[in-house]
């Protein structure tokens, strides 16, 4: 446990005194606040047409957080998916090319010590994120008020929200820490994660049936399909055994690619 | 203490190390002699766990190194080739990470991280970040890496490698002072590092091992009727000259220098 903490800890100096963690941070504050602003825009704009034309019933059907929070979540959701080949990429690719992965494999750790310790520092890195998007409706609830006087955001779903972000970027960091336990360059690491990544979310627009089992089956494999129950305020159990086994699986290869070293 | 017998390490059609059999006793200090690729480093990365073996053993305090590495490693301080600092850490925060790493009781962490930083001379780098080193500071902070947690084994990979003449010294009296509670194997280019600090020379040439030997051994052996002293380091040459190319002989001396 303390080898695992002192890895993480390590991994944590490094990504925060070198300008990736920041650059994914600024990026992700970035298009956020862009977003946030126009579906705001959006939304206001919606409402005011709505009062102006008498139609309580749409009225009654417009919801701030789903059509502010939970749009501007899918493209952060987004965001993390494309960020995390970043932060993952350095995680054992760095150690090979500095040479000082021979004092990792020469130190009394374990293998699955010292991936734990690495993943843990990433899963620290994409929950920074999170706590910027976080941000947003947070101050949207300084403003916004519910009819009959409760909350204007509804932070149940602000919250599955961002479980089902994290749980995205888990199961992306566990893919590209993966790929970057198999080789000595970073960017080799970075564009494999991105490809298997992209290949998954992008599967079911090359599926040319519209229907049946392969359609079913690609739809299945996509992460995006598994976020948005999540953003939509529900907890699906087949989408979180989805990202929990997919982060298992990279965790469990990470530990063999790394044992693997002993043997050859 | 270190226990080799009969290790092969072959890289496809390359035969790095080719049947290599020899004991240390503890607190020996072995000098690892030999040219460039003879399979020096490739024993020492045996030795520390991090290769595996093509077939034969290889024990450090009675553990295998393949079949219990977390044993060995816990009593082996290593300093690679390239000193195997993390560039983007500071001194402090990098030594703090290994002995953490060493499991070094958390009480001592900081007496300990100060003891090897004085005892290699670091100590005056310790918040400066690895990156904006020298190499000479670099092959020191590895050095105290390997220091930390006193283990009982010390594998040092050409320890002296960009160092300055006096850093040299002190490395070399540092070494020294290992000798009887430490078992120190270390591999190097520089002939009288050899003389001076070690006790045994162990000498390879393609993977094989030529001779092993106390010093006054491998003379009485290789140079007989020559007296020699510390100070004159030309026998050391001619004796490696001997072992390691036979087939381009050494310049003929003459023999008997003294009486």
């Amino acid at each position: 446990m303390r080898r695992t903490l002192a890895i993480a800890r390590k991994e944590l100096e490094v990504t925060f005194t070198t300008p990736i963690a920041w650059v994914v941070l600024m990026l992700v504050a970035f298009v956020s606040a862009l977003l946030f602003n126009g579906f705001l825009d959006a939304y206001r704009f919606l409402s005011l047409r709505a009062l102006t034309m008498q139609a309580p019933e749409v009225m009654e059907q417009l919801n701030l957080t789903d059509a502010v929070v939970s749009r501007l979540y899918a493209w952060v959701a987004l965001l993390v998916l494309l960020a995390a080949p970043f932060l993952s990429m350095r995680l054992f690719a760095e150690e090979k090319r500095a040479r000082t992965f021979e004092l990792l494999l020469t130190l009394p750790v374990r293998p699955l010590e010292i991936v734990l310790g690495k993943y843990l520092a990433a899963l620290v890195a994409i929950a920074a994120a999170l706590v910027v998007a976080a941000f947003y409706p947070a101050l949207l609830s300084l403003w916004a008020e519910g009819t009959a006087g409760g909350a204007g955001v509804e932070w149940q779903t602000v919250g599955t929200g961002l479980l089902g972000i994290f749980l995205l970027g888990a199961m992306a960091l566990a893919v590209g820490m993966f790929a970057s336990a198999l080789t000595e360059s970073t960017v080799v690491a970075a564009l494999v994660s991105l490809f298997v990544l992209g290949g998954l979310s992008l599967v079911p627009a090359l599926a040319v049936v519209n229907e049946g089992p392969l359609k079913e089956l690609t739809l299945a494999l996509s992460p995006f399909q598994h976020v948005a129950p999540f953003l939509a305020g529900r907890i699906e159990l087949r989408s979180l055994v989805y990202f929990v086994s997919f982060a298992a699986l990279g965790v469990y290869l990470s530990d063999r690619a790394v044992e693997g070293h002993r043997w050859i | 203490m270190i226990e080799v017998r009969n290790l092969v390490k072959r890289y496809r059609d390359l035969v790095a190390v080719d049947g290599l059999t020899f004991t240390v006793g503890k607190g020996e200090i072995v000098g690892f002699l030999g040219p460039n690729g003879a399979g020096k480093s490739t024993t020492m990365r045996i030795l520390t766990g991090f290769l595996p073996a093509t077939s034969g053993t290889a024990k450090v305090a009675g553990f295998d190194v393949f079949e219990e590495p977390l044993e060995v490693k816990r009593r082996v301080g290593y300093l690679p080739e390239q000193p195997p600092v993390h560039a983007d850490l500071t001194v402090r925060s990098y030594l703090r990470f290994c002995a953490d790493l060493k499991g070094v009781p958390r009480r001592s962490v900081r007496s300990e991280i100060d003891r090897v930083a004085a005892r290699t001379g670091s100590d005056g780098v310790m918040d400066r970040v690895v990156r904006n080193l020298s190499k000479g500071y670099r092959q020191r902070v590895g050095l105290a890496q390997a220091l930390l947690g006193d283990p009982e084994v010390l594998v040092l990979d050409e320890p002296t490698v960009g160092l300055d003449p006096l850093q040299i010294r002190e490395v070399r009296d540092l070494v020294r002072g290992l000798a009887g509670r430490h078992t120190v194997i270390l591999s190097t280019h520089i002939l009288p590092e050899v003389a001076m600090t070690c006790e045994k020379v162990l000498v390879v040439n393609q993977g094989r091992l030529v001779d092993y030997d106390t010093v006054e051994g491998l003379v009485a052996k290789h140079l007989p009727g020559r007296t020699v002293t510390l100070e004159d380091i030309g026998f050391l040459e001619d004796i490696y000259a001997k072992l390691v190319a036979p087939a381009a002989p050494a310049a003929p001396r003459a023999e008997g220098a003294a009486p």
